[in-house]
């Protein structure tokens, strides 16, 4: 154990003489490691950040689209002739045990003129449940009621990009805005709710249903082109997907088995699609990263090569005067993993900058977890131990006598 | 008197090629404790590997090496190393000490190797570094030292261990005339006042002629074991050569 200990002060020692070749050496696995972490912070944080924008749409969220099928043939004759309507919504809500609540949404991006400006405005025309299904809260105001969705009031609510696009520094209660020729009185404001995978959840004007398809985008009928459902908890989701999927089939007119006219995705599956396109693109990044840190341990091979042949004689002497091929084996390998090990130190920290970097520079949202750091370290010291166990079993094989000899 | 070498029917065969060089050819060598003994021939007349048995770094092809009583003829490299570092001490033509590495720490190095701890090493290695007169040159990397110095180092690092065997190859090869007596002088003085025995490779008969016994090797066989009847003494000469 003593020698042990002595054998990687010697081993220090060597690398301090021989500073700037160690510095240099390690350069590599530095850049490998800063890699390795800078990406790994990235994936980690993009992951977290679209999970939390898919948890911002709502809680226990299914998505019901209109899907028209590609065949030709029977379409226009089932179907209904069309989208999803205000009454499947309500089937739904009404026959579904595992439902929770029902609404409907429709939206076109358009133009909207306010006293102060113009700009271009997601509008929606939802239900009354809309506000509750997504968990849209109102800052000011108040939402819209049942006997105004019916009426086909000219009333709206507006998120805060809109306000700030619409009434810069203004409170919009009580004021007006124009959607195409007709006015709409804003009766409420809604809390800021931040980025969904799709939009901007700020950027809109939300009005009745009947207010939306009567005015600014003719609809026939009760056509919607989205049905919002929730399921009564998170572990009902699945069973609420059946049977939403059971009642459309009959009400529409597919069997079993055949592809119908919308398609029903949940929050699940988005979170499941994003994570693996995060996946992918980690591990591809992870990859790369992971080439370089092997061209740096061929770098630190290579180097401790050199150092074996340029200190031949003085492994000779040591042999000489007793040394074991072990002492020498270590003596190598704590160099090597010495210079792996700082690298991985140095990676660390430069990476750690390079995180705070971009998240105060350019707001990137990066998590450095405690574990990426530990695999980093680990890494560094593997990395050290892989590519500096031939060059220090090739001194600790040299013969002593050949040793002695070379110049 | 007991003897610390005892070689018998020694031979060495290397290959060469396809053909088989055989560098010492049945040598019968016997040397007791205490010894300072020349071993003179000419280049390739296998003196060299006689040495490198001697010294625990090379295995005979045949015959058996026993040093102290202690056969180790076909060791594995550990043992050998073991051998080394307990037994036997080297001095180089070359001095052989690490660059940019003290005097000191170069001395204690055989200690690291023996596993003896860090005090202790240094303490050993300030009283080998006192013992060959150098405790005013213990910092001193061997680029600061002289060529006579540099070699006292070395000689104090193979005696550092207390080895009862010292192996000397042309210590004196790089050194000058009066420089190399006074290192002859340290060697003489080891094994007169501390019973270690000393061989020592050289080419020069007036280095031979300070020790006490000559064995002249030539093609692998020893041809000469000769007494030499007064030993001249090497810090004499050396003083003559400074007063003149």
């Amino acid at each position: 154990m003593r020698r042990a200990g002595a054998t990687v002060v010697m081993a220090m020692r060597s690398l301090l003489s021989a500073g700037g070749r160690s510095a240099l050496t390690s350069l590599g696995i530095l850049i490998g490691i800063a890699a390795v972490v800078v990406v790994t912070a990235l994936g980690t944080g993009a992951r977290q950040n679209v999970a939390d924008q898919i948890q911002s749409l709502g809680q226990n969220l299914i998505f019901v689209f209109y899907q028209p099928v590609a065949k030709s043939g029977a379409r226009g004759v089932r179907g209904g002739g069309g989208g999803l309507s205000d009454r499947d919504a309500r089937a739904i809500a009404r026959e579904a045990p595992a439902v929770e609540e029902s609404s409907v949404y429709s939206d076109v991006r358009t133009q909207v003129v306010s006293e102060v400006g113009n700009a271009r405005v997601q509008i929606v025309g939802a239900d009354v449940n809309y506000f509750r299904v997504r968990g849209f809260r109102v800052a000011q105001g108040r939402e819209f009621t049942e006997s105004e969705q019916q009426t086909k009031a000219k009333v709206a609510l507006i998120g805060q990009t809109a306000i700030d696009k619409l009434f810069p520094g203004l409170d919009p209660v009580g004021r007006y805005l124009r959607i195409g020729k007709h006015p709409y009185r804003v009766i409420g404001t809604l809390q800021p709710k931040g980025q969904s995978p799709f939009e901007d959840q700020d950027d809109r004007i939300i009005m009745p249903i009947g207010s939306w398809r009567a005015r600014v985008a003719p609809t026939r009928g009760d056509r919607v082109q989205l049905v919002l459902v929730t399921a009564k908890s998170a572990h009902q989701i699945p069973a609420a997907t059946r049977q939403i999927d059971a009642i459309l089939r009959q009400r529409r007119g597919f069997v079993e088995g055949e592809e119908p006219d919308f398609r029903i995705r949940t929050q699940d599956e988005f979170q499941r699609s994003q994570d693996a396109i995060f996946g992918i693109l980690t591990a591809l990044l992870i990859g790369v990263a992971t080439i370089s840190l092997f061209v740096g341990g061929v770098g630190v091979m290579n180097i401790m090569l050199v150092s074996v042949t340029e200190r031949t004689r003085e492994i000779g002497i040591r042999m000489a005067i007793g040394a074991r091929p072990a002492d020498i084996q270590l003596q190598f390998l704590v160099e090597a993993v010495t210079i792996t090990l700082f690298g991985g130190v140095m990676g660390t920290a430069l990476a750690v900058g390079v995180i705070e970097l971009l998240k105060a520079q350019l707001g990137w949202s990066m998590a450095l977890s405690p574990s990426a750091v530990g695999v980093a370290l680990v890494t560094s010291l593997v990395v050290g131990v892989t590519f500096g166990f031939w060059p220090a079993r090739r001194a600790a094989t040299l013969d002593p006598i050949e040793a002695l000899r070379h110049e | 008197m007991a003897e610390l070498i005892r070689l018998r029917d020694v031979s060495k065969d290397y290959a060469s090629g396809p053909e088989i060089v055989r560098a010492l050819r049945n040598v019968d060598l016997d040397v007791g404790a205490g010894e300072l003994v020349a071993v003179v021939g000419a280049s390739g007349s296998g003196k060299s590997t006689l040495m490198n048995i001697l010294g625990c770094l090379d295995r005979p092809t045949s015959g058996s090496y026993h040093l102290a009583e202690v056969d180790v003829t076909r060791r594995a490299a550990d043992e050998r190393a073991l051998v080394r570092n307990r037994m036997i001490g080297f001095v180089f033509q070359g001095f052989n000490l690490l660059a940019r590495t003290t005097a000191l720490d170069n001395v204690e190095l055989p200690l690291v190797y023996r596993g003896v701890g860090r005090s202790e090493r240094k303490r050993r290695a300030a009283r080998a570094l006192e013992a060959v007169g150098l405790s005013d040159r213990v910092l001193h990397t061997p680029a600061q030292l002289s060529g006579g110095q540099q070699q006292r180092v070395a000689i104090a690092r193979a005696l550092v261990t207390s080895p009862p065997l010292l192996l000397a190859d042309e210590p004196t090869g790089n050194l000058d005339t009066k420089t190399s007596y006074d290192v002859l002088a340290v060697l003489q003085s080891l094994a007169r006042e501390h019973g270690i025995t000393v061989l020592i490779v050289t080419h020069e008969p007036e280095i031979a002629a300070c020790t006490e016994r000559i064995i002249t090797v030539r093609d692998g066989r020893i041809e000469r074991d000769e007494r030499v009847d007064s030993p001249r003494d090497a810090r004499q000469l050396a003083l003559e050569l400074g007063a003149s």
